[in-house]
């Protein structure tokens, strides 16, 4: 194993060409975070804080469209435009598998077809999303937090641009934990409701837990490679599978075996980040921050980083089989369990959340088939009708005054005909209705695990395909089911919100309590403010005193900034699928070139064997299954939700069905005691355990530290004592002596006379006796 | 006729008593009886050595020391009067101003 | 009868120096301070009879006229003079001194010193012919039978400026003396 060996470089290696103002398209939002950050707590008026925060992403997005359109210019192999910024660390010096590595991990940028893509997405959403914020987020102007939010969305994007334009994976950490942090700070951004904070600490505690399991992936690949960069990482794969075995850490393997390895510990990451099972708790909880968050991070982008890294490490999952079993079954099982989940919700945003869930459950599935394309393409495709979805559901949530709960809604067809037209046109996209773009992703998806266990008539591939098919296809029809019952319970019917509720469907309303206390110290600066003639305070223009159930108010079209996002995203799920036309459907009705996503990225996914697409027949099986899903099984399921919710205005049969199965509803609608179980045997064990090390670290560690204290205070006392008994009493005893032996002398000075006289004779005496004895 | 030895002894035992007397009374009167005493016991001696070498000087000196000792009670006494007015008393012992 | 004469006046001088040590150890050891003057007359007078008995005429009369005449009245003066209030007070006062005992040892000790130190002198034998007058050294005069001549000759021709200088001394104690005895308001 010699570094040559390594480093060996590849065909499939693309090559890089410089880029001047690519590092703008990341850090143009990320000065925008800056001067909104430091800066907008003391600008008075929001709309420059507007300008900064959409300007920057717009900026941005014109940016990623010219550096794309260059990107057309460039033949295939080679479709890739690098910039180094710097070097951000030297990881010279480290042992890896073929000696010391050189290795210098730089902050740089490799816009190629795959991030290309990714970064289109997410300027493009996030300057819709922004726009729509603009709006969404009115109250919070007045408030002064308006600054606050915007910053925290820049910075997102600021996260996401370095995650998918990173061209090492230690870039793609960096954007991975700035994405887990922008979450936790903007679902937490009303951070004085607790509900909000926990619900921020959970997504980042969570997350963090997938981390660590991304973490173990890639100091693996370091170890094993020597490297971190994409480009040098695809060259080495080949040469490394070729080896027979691999040694590290005193343990010998195959090449597939260590592959294995780290494709089940980046799934573990990914799990975390893109909300599969069982790190999927905290999305759900996610809804407590604003919608347009939702919309951009819990829809659109944040997770699906998971799905990106797997589609960017695709050479080591290709060589992977077991990683990419354990990716299939988790994303089928997430799929189906999510869907089921949604069934039974009432709050708007949580069904779209567990739609979400099961939706990145089928992107896992289309990865764990080996279709890293299909599923790269329903990222893109999910993205459109997700976040068409929730800026939807936000409008509906803003014109009803901040209500969730759809029981509360109903008849808002009428009332938000733009709104409600691009949800219904979302919704098909979702269900998979041909040919809105969610059929083209989802049946691809759905297609290549079939044939993973059908292989061409074959029958021969693991059963795991054929369960995972069976469980993605029940997840199909429960997604088709709750989003029609949505849209039924929302859009149709009459407005239950304002008293005018026959069947007595709707609930005790929470939020508009929670509102009047937002809105009232908003609606008093409102009439201060009023150079701020924003559309989107007409429909707060209302006395909040109407905001309880009083009869005569009824809610209205959003502002422009709010429906025009909408719209533009469910024109893209509309129309976006026919940019991975299958090239089943193609042979039938060439009505566009076909896969032109799939040849997009082709050149950057490692081929086992030479590819050879478009030349064998599909069988009849594949037409047979789509004509199957679209024109009967999601069709159904939608005609099912019709006929439950809005054909009977009572939903009396709903009714019925829970009245016969309570237990079971109570379970569904309970998401099957999912969180109570890890509270219980995860976070309370913990929670104990920390108690104890706390009461450790108080009474030993602190004791001792105490006890140090206590030991130097007696210390001192005893050094006082000597001080003034010992020392003290040698200076006082000496003085005492001098003062005895002058009081004895003292008495020679008698005062008298005689006594004078008598010493004299003394002397006198003493004289005589010397003369006399001499 | 006396011995020189005796009248040594003679005047040294009155000289013995009147130092004696000096160390032992209080009352300032008798320590300058004593004193007198004291001199008249030298006195004795002029005279006994006088007597024995034959010559006049002794005795011319005795005289001397006889008008000196008058000159010493005078202003001795004129002291103790001094004294006595000042501190109404003449017992040396109450006399000790200098005491330290 | 002339026997116990013929021997008193053998012993003239022991006798008279007898009563003069008596008198003196009570002077010494009297309480009364008039009895300590009296009993110092009584040894006044008797050391001017050992002067007589040792044919020391002139010097026995000086004697009894300045001591026993002058020096003992101003005692008397003094005492009645100080005294007086000792009546007054009706306390006893201590006659001797606190440390009187000690001072008495240290004086015996001293005299058996002393003693000791002139045994010689005092308890040797001396010249017989110490006590022949021998005319030749008193330039002619005899000092047993011309004794006021010789003490005259050794006073104002031997001696006289010790004599003039004793005059000047005893101006001085007398203007000290009434300087001194003044009373504070004149």
């Amino acid at each position: 194993m010699s570094l040559a060996m390594i480093t060996e470089p590849s065909a499939m290696t693309a090559a890089s060409h410089a880029g001047s103002l690519l590092w703008l398209i990341p850090f143009l939002p990320f000065f925008g975070f800056l001067i909104n950050g430091l800066s907008g707590r003391r600008l008075k008026n929001t709309k420059v804080v507007d300008f900064f925060a959409l300007g920057s992403v717009g900026l941005a997005f014109l940016l990623t469209l010219v550096q794309f359109g260059q990107l057309f210019g460039l033949p295939a192999e080679s479709r890739s435009i690098h910039q180094t910024l710097w070097t951000w660390f030297d990881a010279g010096g480290a042992r890896v598998l073929g000696g010391l590595s050189t290795y210098k991990i730089a902050w740089a940028y490799k816009f190629d077809a795959l991030s290309g893509c990714m970064a289109l997405l997410v300027t493009g959403a996030g300057f819709l999303i922004h726009l729509f914020s603009t709006g969404y987020m009115a109250e919070e102007r007045n408030d002064g937090r308006y600054y606050r939010f915007m910053a925290y969305m820049n910075l997102f994007v600021f996260s996401m641009l370095n995650l998918v334009l990173g061209a090492n994976i230690m870039m793609m950490f960096l954007g991975w934990e700035g994405v887990g942090l922008c979450s936790y700070l903007l679902i937490g951004f009303y951070f004085d409701k607790e509900f909000a904070a926990v619900a921020g600490k959970k997504a980042f505690v969570t997350n963090r837990i997938g981390d660590f399991g991304f973490m173990i992936g890639f100091f693996l690949i370091f170890m094993v490679f020597g490297s971190l960069d994409y480009d040098t990482l695809m060259g080495s794969a080949r040469g490394l599978m070729a080896l027979p075995s691999i040694s590290l850490f005193g343990h010998t393997a195959s090449p597939t075996w260590w592959f294995n390895v780290i494709g089940c510990c980046l799934f573990v990451g990914a799990m975390g980040k893109s909300a599969q099972i069982p790190l999927y708790v905290w999305l759900p909880d996610a809804m407590a921050g604003p919608t347009p968050v939702s919309a951009l991070i819990h829809a659109a982008t944040m997770v699906t980083s998971g799905l990106y890294m797997i589609t960017r490490l695709n050479f080591i999952y290709v060589n992977a089989p077991v990683a990419l079993s354990v990716v299939l079954a988790f994303g089928s099982l997430t799929a189906f369990v999510a869907a089921t989940m949604g069934l039974a919700q009432y709050d708007i945003k949580k069904v779209l959340a567990y739609s979400t869930v099961s939706q990145l459950g089928f992107m896992f599935m289309g990865m764990g088939a080996g279709a890293f394309a299909a599923g790269m393409f329903h990222v893109f495709t999910h993205a459109f009708f997700k976040a068409s979805l929730f800026l939807g559901s936000g409008a509906v949530i803003a014109a009803c005054h901040h209500e969730q709960d759809m029981r509360n809604m109903g008849g808002l067809r009428k009332l938000m005909p733009i709104t409600s037209m691009s949800m219904i046109l979302a919704t098909f996209a979702i269900a998979g209705i041909f040919p809105f773009s969610g059929f083209f992703s989802k049946d691809e998806i759905l297609w290549k695990v079939f044939d993973g266990w059908y292989h061409h008539g074959l029958y021969d591939g693991p059963t795991l395909n054929l369960v995972a098919w069976i469980l993605g296809m029940l997840g199909a029809f429960c997604t088709a089911f709750y989003m029609t019952r949505l849209i039924a319970m929302t859009f149709y019917g009459d407005y239950r919100g304002a008293g005018n509720d026959p069947y007595g469907l709707s609930v005790q309303s929470e939020a508009h309590h929670a509102h009047d206390d937002h809105a009232h110290g908003a609606h008093g600066h409102l009439e201060n403010h009023v150079h701020e003639l924003d559309h989107a305070h007409d429909h707060h223009g209302d006395d909040p005193e109407d905001h309880d159930i009083v009869p005569g108010h009824h809610p209205h079209e959003v502002t422009w900034r709010m429906w025009l996002p909408v719209s533009i995203l469910a024109g893209l799920a509309v129309v976006g699928g026919f940019l991975n036309y299958p090239e089943s459907l193609h042979r039938i009705l060439p009505i566009v070139p076909a896969e032109l996503f799939t040849k997009w990225i082709e050149p950057l996914l490692y081929q086992v064997a030479p590819a050879a697409h478009g030349e064998h027949v599909p069988p009849a099986m594949e037409y047979g299954l789509m004509a199957w899903a679209t024109l009967v099984w999601a069709p159904g399921a939608m005609l099912l939700a019709w006929w439950i919710y809005k054909v009977d205005p009572s939903w009396s049969r709903a009714k019925a069905f829970v009245t016969r199965f309570p237990r079971v509803f109570e379970w569904v609608n309970a998401k099957y005691y999912v969180d109570e179980f890890y509270e219980a045997a995860l976070i309370g064990p913990i929670k104990r355990l920390s108690a104890q090390l706390w009461s450790f670290d108080t009474w030993v560690v602190d004791g001792m530290v105490n006890g140090a204290a206590r030991f130097t205070v007696i210390w001192a006392d005893s050094m006082h004592w000597v001080d003034q008994k010992i020392v003290d009493g040698a200076v006082n005893g000496v003085a005492w002596i001098i003062q005895e032996v002058s009081l004895l002398f003292r008495r020679l000075q008698s005062g008298r006379v005689q006594h004078y006289a008598f010493v004299m004779f003394l002397g006198f005496l003493v004289f005589a006796f010397w003369k006399f004895l001499a | 006729m006396a011995s020189l030895n005796s009248v040594l002894l003679i005047s040294f035992a009155l000289f013995s008593i009147g130092v004696a007397g000096v160390l032992i009374r209080r009352n300032a009167l008798v320590i300058l009886m004593s004193v007198e005493l004291m001199l008249n016991a030298a006195n004795l001696n002029f005279i006994a050595f006088a007597r024995h070498s034959g010559s006049a000087s002794g005795q011319a000196f005795a005289l001397l020391v006889m008008g000196f000792a008058a000159a010493e009670v005078a202003v001795g006494l004129a002291l103790v009067v001094a004294l006595y007015r000042r501190r109404d008393t003449v017992q040396v012992d109450d006399i000790n101003l200098l005491k330290g | 009868m002339e026997h116990l004469l013929e021997s008193l006046g053998r012993n003239m001088f022991g006798i008279f120096g007898l009563m003069a040590l008596g008198g003196a150890a009570l002077m010494v050891a009297s309480k009364s301070a008039v009895h300590s003057v009296l009993a110092f007359l009584f040894a006044m007078l008797s050391v001017a009879g050992c002067f007589l008995s040792l044919e020391a005429e002139f010097l026995g009369v000086a004697q009894i006229l300045v001591y026993a005449g002058g020096i003992v009245v101003l005692f008397l003066f003094v005492v009645m003079l100080v005294e007086i209030s000792k009546f007054k007070q009706k306390e006893q006062q201590a006659v001797f001194h606190s440390q009187s005992r000690i001072a008495l040892v240290a004086v015996i000790a001293g005299i058996g010193a002393f003693a000791g130190i002139f045994r010689n002198a005092l308890f040797g034998p001396t010249s017989p012919e110490a006590l022949v007058l021998r005319p030749e050294l008193a330039r002619g005069l005899d000092v047993a039978k011309q004794n006021a001549q010789a003490v005259s000759r050794g006073l104002f021709a031997d001696y006289l400026l010790p004599f003039e200088i004793l005059s000047v001394i005893l101006l001085v104690a007398l203007v000290g003396a009434v300087v001194l005895a003044k009373s504070e308001r004149v």
